[in-house]
């Protein structure tokens, strides 16, 4: 078994920004975005979003299978949700609103009306959905495609997480490829002993056991590698005094720019939200005089 | 080892929270061999057992890296992207399942399995709870939306896999444990 | 220099482990000189460990128990350092590089040491390019250490801790992961460093090679005590040539006269004239992917009944490529293998499974079940087997391996070298008529591996037995045909005297001849045949 990652090198304008900066940014839109249910506010957002995403430079074939995934999610959310079961507004619409079919739909040769109690208020309020889950889908999407995964542990050294536990993201990248062969193997070992891995079907429980033969000796394995890994650091003195991270990141001003951008994005959020009592969910005038 | 504090983070605990996380990632990709189509963000896979696993064996700070960085790991795979709610409840999963970590004696003793098994139960309810709540705050689903399209099927999933995995990799543990005689 | 300022003293040194009752290693007393090399051999459990992790702190830092007697660091007692100055003054290579190593790249990894000292950034590269260079590897630098090779991960594991500037090394069973001549080249590189000044204390079952490099002192340690301390003549005569493997001329001249040994004999034998051929390999050419590698490069042979294959090869060769072809577990890019006539496009795994047992390298990677008797009833119950046959195939295999008393043991719990055999019987059980064995003596002591591989030979029942083995006197003892693989290619195919005698084609390949093979070869035109080193001796006057 081959893992790969998702990243590859390309040179962006986002790759210019050191990675500290983005996952600032990012979690700032996250916060933000998830103030508001007006689309005034989740329009510029969602632009914003796009134009974050594009930076990257990421061609859309190799985050097709991401999207396809937001996608469905989406489509549970306000199909399902929003326009089948009409709770999706959990508390953010109001009740009452216009009813789109009033008199309900009719059903074909028969002279009975299917009653469905979709409103214009649950429609507007599903664009919303797209727009905001969208916006935050874009920027989240695109990190795997675009963040080097080997400078995991010193960004998050550098966000100010602990030596110990940044080391522990930078070793856990290091036996990805290990562990992925040493699955590949023991396939291999228990396919030599009679085993098939496409199961000849059985109830759930009899396949999760199935998995056994196989998850068992990768487990126990690299339980056991641990043993040897950590006198292997002992060796070397890890966790006895501050550490030096050998890659050193360092902002610069676009870096800068990017933080006091992001701090400005939430800042604002807050103020619109809680100090003018802007943002809640919100119906354009238009809309509801064409419906009347 | 009955002495030793729930929440150090040695030079083991560093060791084995990555290992797990990889673990975690690698068997998840390789084993997520039915999907769920009916919940969204979730699939059925039962790596889920390794967190867990690693929570009983080496403490919740362990179960919960494993659990954590190991979803963000599979999700940087696989190409899915970045959503730190689930990732936060996965690792959850691990760090409650961990809570009982160090107090017992003997991986495979009927009482240790047992009370394995409500920690499972727990770890999965917590976690998956926490995720699928969060939900709601950055979809905008309501509570039901939760429950029936995210938390049922999540915990589910999770619990079938996990109920029957976590005692078969104890047992295994077991083993090794009394090999090293540590 | 007086001796309180020695590289290494160790004096009265016993260890006891807190949950033991019985010391790991006592009264142990010797000293280590600058400049010098020091061989410390031993089987498995003989405590050679144990004295490492007190020499480089890991006891009592990491393990626990109860240590008496002393162990002085150039005048300076363990027990008053950290452990931050004990890893400046010893560096440890443990046994499994692919373990040791930590960094994704090359330059992490050997920075490691450094990074963990807090050694401002700016003096770390230098240091780190030292190491290297030093090593003859500066190229490797930015390279990930995934992908390197046995031989390259063991020079960065050795960089990573040499960057450290310590003055004495410790290694423990260097040469375990490595081939012939990648080994020769690593203990090239010890030679170098302990002429350099350093201190070098070398762990290491494979006793011949290490006395290539010329060790100053020889340590032989048994059930925890110093059986012998002194120059390497003197072991010559005090170890037991059935537990450590020593020079083939050395056997030879303390069997000569000693009472007859039992002779070996095999149970398979080539069947001259009447071949029934059992696998086919077509022109047989591999690789991963289109734009990768290509693995094999058009093999062609056959294996008949009554074969007794040896395939010796060096690491990345496409020995164990090759192998996983004959089961179908590889499918050819291009041309075929017939396994009993039938392409193993054709059939599955599982189907092929009943002709070939195949008892892969590591026994870790594939040991599940919560007791030996299940794990040797999996591939049977895979196989479909009836439950009589399948107990009765369980007890036939647990016997040939010598551990009946283990059955209700879980496989896990056992040592590594009963693991392994444990993994040998899994195979055995399902009773396919090919077995192949991939490196079937590594990580096991001789005395072990000896004794299973006599009983395998020995066994009723193979129609043919395929090995993939390092170690040319395993070819030389056991087998009645070599497969010479060097990168993707067959070099070579034929009775072990007609491939081995070239000994400029073995080196070519990456084969080193030993000193068993040449006796043998010497001693062929009489005997028509190859033996091991005490059979030898009842020939030779």
């Amino acid at each position: 078994m081959l893992v790969t990652w998702a990243y590859r090198v390309r040179k962006s304008l986002m790759g210019s920004f050191d990675p500290r900066a983005r996952w600032i940014f990012s979690f700032a839109f996250l916060i933000s975005a998830t103030q508001f249910w007006d689309a005034r506010f989740l329009v510029v957002l969602f632009v914003l979003a796009f134009l974050w995403y594009f930076s990257a430079r990421v061609p859309f074939k190799e985050t097709r299978r991401a999207w396809t995934f937001v996608w469905f999610l989406l489509l549970i959310m306000i199909v399902v949700n929003t326009i089948l079961t009409g709770g999706g507004a959990g508390g953010v619409v109001p009740e009452g609103g216009h009813v789109v079919w009033p008199n309900g739909i009719p059903i074909p040769l028969t002279a009975w009306h299917f009653h469905f109690g979709l409103t214009y208020e649950r429609l507007w309020f599903a664009l919303c959905q797209i727009l905001r889950i969208g916006g935050i889908s874009a920027v989240f999407v695109i990190i795997p495609f675009s963040m080097d995964p080997r400078s995991y542990g010193v960004t998050f050294r550098g966000l100010g997480f602990p030596d110990k536990f940044a080391y522990s993201m930078e070793l856990a990248f290091r036996y990805v490829p290990t562990i992925a062969r040493d699955f590949g193997v023991t396939v291999d070992a228990q396919r030599a002993r009679g085993y098939e891995v496409e199961g000849s079907g059985g109830g759930i429980f009899k396949q999760i056991l199935r998995t056994a033969p196989l998850i068992v000796p990768v487990t126990m394995n690299s339980i056991l590698t641990g043993e040897d890994v950590a006198n292997a650091m002992d060796l070397r003195c890890f966790g006895r005094g501050p550490r030096t991270w050998l890659y050193k990141l360092e902002y610069h001003w676009q870096d800068y720019l990017l933080i006091a951008f992001s701090i400005l994005l939430l800042l604002a959020s807050l103020a619109i939200v809680y100090g003018l009592k802007l943002g809640d969910f919100w119906v354009p005038e238009f809309l509801i005089r064409m419906i009347s | 080892m009955q002495n030793k504090s729930l929440w150090k983070f040695g030079t083991r605990e560093v060791v084995y929270s990555a290992i797990g996380a990889a673990l975690y990632a690698v068997l998840g990709i390789a084993t997520n061999f039915l999907q769920l189509p009916s919940a969204g963000n979730v699939s059925f896979r039962p790596a889920v057992a390794i967190p867990m696993f690693f929570g009983i064996a080496f403490g919740p700070v362990v179960g919960f890296i494993a659990g954590f960085l190991g979803n963000i790991i599979a999700d940087l795979v696989s190409g899915y992207g970045f959503w730190v709610w689930w990732d936060l409840g996965n690792g959850l999963m691990g760090l409650v399942a961990g809570l009982m970590a160090f107090s017992f004696v003997g991986f495979k003793t009927q009482g240790t399995l047992l009370k394995a098994e409500l920690f499972v139960i727990l770890g999965v309810v917590v976690g998956m709870g926490v995720a699928s709540l969060s939900e709601m705050w950055v979809s905008g689903a309501d509570i039901n939306t939760v429950i029936f399209g995210n938390f049922i099927p999540a915990a589910v999933a999770n619990l079938v896999n996990g109920l029957i995995l976590v005692p078969i990799l104890m047992i295994a543990y077991d083993a090794v444990v009394s090999r090293s005689g540590k | 220099m007086t001796m309180s300022h020695l590289p290494l003293v160790v004096e009265n040194l016993s260890f006891r482990y807190r949950r033991r009752e019985e010391l790991a290693i006592q009264n142990i007393n010797f000293e280590l000189h600058p400049g010098q090399v020091m061989l410390i051999a031993g089987a498995s459990g003989c405590g050679k460990t144990t004295l490492m992790r007190c020499i480089n702190g890991l006891i009592p830092n990491t393990y626990n128990g109860e240590m008496t007697g002393d162990i002085r660091l150039f005048g300076k007692s363990v027990k008053e350092m950290a452990m931050v100055e004990i890893s400046q003054t010893v560096g440890t290579l443990l046994q499994d590089p692919e373990r040791q190593i930590l960094g994704s790249y090359v330059l992490n990894e050997v920075a490691f040491g450094l990074e963990s000292l807090g050694v401002p950034r700016g003096d770390i590269i230098p240091r780190v390019e030292k190491a290297l260079s030093r090593l003859g590897i500066l190229h490797l630098r930015d390279r990930e250490t995934f992908g390197t090779s046995g031989g390259e991960k063991q020079k960065i594991a050795l960089a990573g801790v040499l960057a450290m500037e310590p003055k004495i090394l410790l290694l423990d069973e260097p040469l375990a992961s490595l081939d012939p001549a990648s080994a020769h080249e690593a203990l090239d590189a010890f030679r170098v460093l302990a002429d350099e000044g350093y201190s070098v204390m070398v762990v290491e079952h494979r006793v011949e090679d290490v006395l290539a490099i010329h060790p100053e002192v020889v340590m032989y340690m048994d059930e925890g005590k110093v059986e012998y301390f002194g120059g390497v003549e003197g072991l010559m005569q005090v170890v037991d040539y059935h537990r450590i493997k020593l020079p083939a001329q050395v056997v030879m001249d303390r069997a000569h006269g000693q009472k007859q040994e039992k002779t070996f004999e095999a149970t398979i034998r080539p069947q001259v004239g009447n071949e029934a051929e059992l696998v086919h390999f077509d022109n047989v050419r591999f690789q991963y992917h289109e734009d990768s590698r290509e693995i094999l490069k058009g093999i062609d042979f056959k294996i008949n009944k009554g074969d007794v294959i040896a395939i010796l090869g060096h690491n990345g060769s496409g020995k164990t490529t090759l192998m996983k072809h004959t089961l179908g577990l590889l499918k050819p890019t291009q041309g075929r293998v017939l396994l009993e006539g039938k392409n193993t496009r054709q059939i599955s795994v599982a189907q092929a499974a009943h002709t070939v047992g195949y008892v892969f390298q590591s026994p870790t990677q594939m040991l599940f079940a919560p007791t030996v008797k299940e794990e040797l009833a999996f591939g049977p119950k895979n196989l479909k087997m009836s439950e009589d046959v399948i107990e009765k195939n369980i007890q036939w295999a647990i016997e040939t391996v010598h551990l009946p008393e283990e059955l209700q043991t879980p496989p896990l719990a056992l040592s590594f070298g009963q693991q392994k055999r444990i993994s040998i019987a899994s195979v055995l059980a399902m009773r396919s008529r090919i077995l192949m064995m991939d490196e079937p003596t590594a990580g096991q002591d001789y005395w072990n591996y000896t004794a299973f591989m006599d009983s395998i030979l020995q066994m009723p029942g193979f129609d043919a037995i395929l090995f993939i083995t390092h170690d040319v006197d395993l070819a030389v003892v056991y087998a009645n045909r070599i497969l010479l693989v060097y990168d993707g290619q067959l070099m070579a195919d034929g009775t072990p005297y007609d491939v081995l005698r070239d000994e400029a084609l073995l080196r070519r390949c990456r084969v080193l001849p030993t000193s068993l093979l040449r006796a043998n070869i010497e001693h062929y035109p009489r005997l028509g045949q190859f033996h091991r080193a005490e059979t030898l001796s009842q020939f030779v006057s």
